[in-house]
C-alpha cells in the first residue's frame, strides 16, 4: 500500500534534486527505503551514513515506521564559513 | 588594523636626515654596542639610550617568561612614523629603535632606543618620546606566562591611553601632558601594566591619529549600552553578566566577523580570537569588518582593531594559528562560550568536543550556498555528534570556496549565534535542542529537534580521558589496569599465529576503518593491537580524529 510524504532536502541534496520540496508517494514505509528511492532517482551522491533525517521536524532512526502525510527532512551537515 | 592605510604626512624617513632613523622588531637579540655604533654623528654633543626589560611580576603575577608576536610590516611601519616624528620635532641627529620578537626570559631586552642629539635636552625628551610611543602604538602583542602555568595575550600598551582617566591608573606624568593627551600607564618601563590581561582596553586609533603628531586630545569615549539594558530582561544585571563573560570565537571570516563585531558592541568582558589566516580579496564580499587595503594581513590582528575602535573597553586575545585540540582544551576551559565560526568540519567537531569535555555550552554554525545551520549544545545537552555520529571527512559537504556563498548568508547566520551567545549569557529563554535550518532563498527557517542521544561516543567518553593523552600504552597490562577494551586490528591469518593472551575482539584494521560504529562498546575506551603497532597506532589515531579520545595503540605490537 502506498503513502505520500513531503519530503524536503538540504543543502548539497537540494543542488542534485534541483528542488528543495517535493511530494512522493511510494510504497517505501522506513527513511532508509525512502532515501534509496530518491537517491536513485535523483543521482544523489552522499550516502545515507553522512546524512541525517527528520521526521516530523524531530532527528530520527533510518528505519522508523513512516506514516501517510510525514514531513520528512534529508540533511547532511554543512561546513561553510 | 584597518586604519593603517591611512597615510601619515611627512611620516617616511627622510633621505636627507644626516645620521641614522631607523625601526625594526627583531627576532634576533639586540647587539646594543653595534646600535649604538650607527648613531655616532660629528653633530652630535650628547646620546642617550633607554632599554626595556622583561619584568618578574604583572599585577601580582609572577611571570616566568615573555612572548612577543608583531605583525612586522605593520609594526614596522609605525615605528617608523614614531622615529620621524621624534626626529621632526627635536631636531635629532640619530635615531634608533629594536622591538624583539619571540621568547624572552626574565631580565631579558626587550626593547631599546638610543637617539643623538646636538644637546641633551633633546635626546633626553626624545629617548622618552619614542619609548613611550613605541609601546602605545606599535601594533606588538604579548604573552604572558605566569608561574602558575597560565598564560595570556596583552596588547602592548597602545591601549589605556583612548580609554583615559577612567580606566588607567594614576601614574600620568609630565611626558603625557607635554603631547596633549594622557596616557594612563606609567613609562618608567617596557613592561607596566595599567591593567591585566584580562582587563585590557584596546583601542585602534593609534594608526590613523598618532595623536602625538597633532596634539588633538584623543577622544575617550566607549559605548553606551543604554539601548540594550532597556530590555526588562537585560538591565544592569545583565548588562553586568555581559561585561564579566569571556567569550572564545573560533574563525575569524564569514561567520566570525558578525559574531565578534556583536559580542563586542555589546560590551563581551572579554574577546579571544582565533584564526591562522591572512586576509585575502575573495573574503571581503562577506567579511565585511576588514578593508581591502588590508589584504595578506593577519585575520585576528585586523579583526581585534576593529573591535577595539567598536569598543575600546573590552578584553582583547588573538591567536593566529588553528584551532587543535591541543590550543582548544588550553582556551576552551578558560571561557564562558565557544562559538565555531569555522568553514572545516573536522574543527566544528573538535570545538565541540572541547566544548562537552569542559562542560563549556557551544554555538555552532555553517553555511551552504544560501542555507545556514546553528546548532547550540549546553553541557549536558544534545551535541554535534548526537546529530552526527559519524563525522563526514572535511571535503565531502564542501565549503564556501567550493560551493559558493552569498555574503548576507553567513552575515545572517552569523548575527543569528551572536544572539545565541547573548542569549546563554544573559540566561533568557532557554534554546531548544536540536538544529535550526535557515534558507534564505525559500525565506524559511526550520528547527529540527535532537534530543541526546543515548550512545553519543561524545558524551560517554570525553569526559574520562584527560586532553592530550599519549597515544600510546606499553603493555596490554596498562590498557587492561584503564579497563581498556582490547581491540586485535590484525587480518586472521595473524591473529591466528599469534593469539592475545587477554580477552579481546578482532576487527581487522580494514575492516573496521570502513565504519567506526562498529567499535564495541566499552566504558572507558580502547587498546589497539597490531603486529608491530603501525597499524593500531593509525587505528587510534583515526579514532581520535573521529572524536574518540580515549583510543590507544599498543606500543610494539602483540608480545610474542
Amino acid at each position: 500500500m502506498s503513502q505520500t510524504y513531503t519530503l524536503q532536502y538540504f543543502a548539497v541534496l537540494r543542488e542534485q534534486a534541483r528542488c528543495r520540496e517535493e511530494q512522493v508517494t511510494t510504497t517505501a514505509t522506513t527513511p532508509d527505503e525512502l532515501y534509496a528511492e530518491v537517491r536513485a532517482r535523483h543521482g544523489f551522491t552522499l550516502e545515507a551514513n553522512f546524512l541525517r533525517v527528520a521526521v516530523n521536524d524531530e532527528f530520527a532512526d533510518w528505519n522508523v515506521p513512516l506514516r501517510d502525510g510525514d514531513h520528512i527532512v534529508f540533511i547532511p551537515p554543512v561546513a561553510g564559513g | 588594523m584597518s586604519s593603517s592605510s591611512i597615510a601619515t604626512p611627512g611620516a617616511e624617513t627622510s633621505p636627507d636626515a644626516g645620521g641614522a632613523f631607523s625601526f625594526r622588531v627583531s627576532e634576533d637579540p639586540i647587539d646594543v654596542p653595534a646600535e649604538q655604533a650607527t648613531l655616532g654623528d660629528p653633530g652630535a654633543g650628547g646620546y642617550v639610550a633607554f632599554e626595556g626589560w622583561v619584568r618578574e611580576t604583572n599585577e601580582g603575577r609572577r611571570v616566568v617568561r615573555l612572548a612577543y608576536e608583531a605583525y612586522p610590516m605593520l609594526a614596522n611601519r609605525e615605528g617608523r612614523r614614531i622615529i620621524e616624528e621624534a626626529r621632526q620635532r627635536f631636531g635629532l641627529k640619530s635615531a634608533s629603535c629594536i622591538h624583539r620578537t619571540g621568547l624572552l626570559e626574565i631580565g631579558g631586552l626587550a626593547v631599546w632606543v638610543g637617539v643623538s642629539a646636538a644637546h641633551r635636552g633633546e635626546a633626553f625628551a626624545a629617548c622618552r618620546y619614542i619609548i613611550d610611543e613605541v609601546k602605545h602604538r606599535v601594533p606588538v602583542w604579548k604573552q604572558e606566562f605566569y608561574e602558575d602555568g597560565d598564560s595570556g595575550w596583552v596588547n602592548c600598551e597602545r591601549c589605556a591611553a583612548a580609554a583615559g582617566p577612567s580606566h588607567g591608573n594614576a601614574t600620568s606624568t609630565a611626558a603625557n601632558a607635554s603631547h596633549g593627551h594622557t596616557h594612563a600607564h606609567s613609562h618608567g618601563h617596557a613592561h607596566d601594566h595599567a591593567h591585566d590581561h584580562d582587563h585590557d582596553h584596546g583601542h585602534g586609533h593609534g594608526h590613523a591619529q598618532p595623536a602625538a603628531v597633532t596634539d588633538a586630545p584623543v577622544p575617550s569615549r566607549l559605548p553606551d549600552y543604554a539601548r540594550q539594558m532597556a530590555l526588562p530582561e537585560v538591565g544592569a544585571a545583565g548588562q553586568a553578566k555581559l561585561g564579566a563573560a569571556k567569550v572564545l570565537v573560533i574563525g575569524c571570516g564569514g561567520l566570525g566577523v558578525p559574531v565578534a563585531t556583536y559580542l563586542a558592541g555589546a560590551g563581551i568582558g572579554s574577546l579571544t580570537l582565533v584564526d591562522p589566516d591572512v586576509l585575502e580579496a575573495t573574503n571581503l564580499h562577506r567579511q565585511i569588518a576588514y578593508a581591502a587595503a588590508d589584504c595578506g594581513q593577519a585575520k585576528v590582528l585586523l579583526l581585534a582593531a576593529r573591535l577595539r575602535a567598536l569598543n575600546p573597553s573590552i578584553g582583547l586575545h588573538t591567536h593566529a594559528e588553528a584551532a587543535d585540540a591541543a590550543l582548544l582544551d588550553a582556551l576552551v576551559p578558560r571561557h564562558d562560550v565557544v562559538v565555531d565560526c569555522t568553514d572545516r568540519l573536522s574543527v566544528k567537531f573538535a570545538v565541540n568536543d572541547a566544548a562537552v569535555r569542559h562542560g563549556i555550552p557551544a554555538v555552532l554554525a555553517s553555511v551552504h550556498q544560501y542555507e545556514g545551520q546553528v546548532q547550540v549544545v549546553r553541557p549536558g545537552g544534545s551535541c554535534l555528534r548526537c546529530v552526527w555520529p559519524q563525522a563526514p571527512r572535511d571535503g565531502v559537504v564542501g565549503n564556501c570556496a567550493e560551493a559558493g556563498v552569498l555574503g548576507p548568508v553567513p552575515g545572517l547566520v552569523g548575527t543569528w549565534q551572536a544572539f545565541e551567545v547573548l542569549r546563554l549569557l544573559l540566561g533568557l529563554e532557554a534554546p531548544r535542542e536540536g538544529v535550526l535550518t535557515v534558507d534564505l532563498l525559500a525565506g524559511q527557517t526550520r528547527f529540527l529537534r535532537a534530543p541526546r542521544a543515548a550512545d553519543c561516543p561524545e558524551h560517554a567518553l570525553k569526559h574520562s580521558v584527560a586532553p592530550g593523552a599519549p597515544l600510546e600504552l606499553p603493555s596490554l597490562a596498562e590498557g587492561l589496569a584503564r579497563g581498556l577494551c582490547v581491540v586485535d586490528v590484525r587480518d586472521a591469518t595473524e591473529a591466528a599465529a599469534n593469539p592475545l593472551p587477554v580477552a579481546h575482539h578482532h576487527l581487522p584494521m580494514a575492516t573496521l576503518l570502513k565504519d567506526l560504529k562498529q567499535l564495541p562498546a566499552t566504558e572507558n575506551g580502547w587498546l589497539f593491537v597490531c603486529v608491530r603497532g603501525i597499524r593500531s597506532r593509525s587505528v587510534a589515531e583515526a579514532c581520535r580524529e573521529a572524536g574518540h579520545a580515549a583510543a590507544y595503540s599498543l606500543s610494539g605490537g602483540a608480545p610474542h
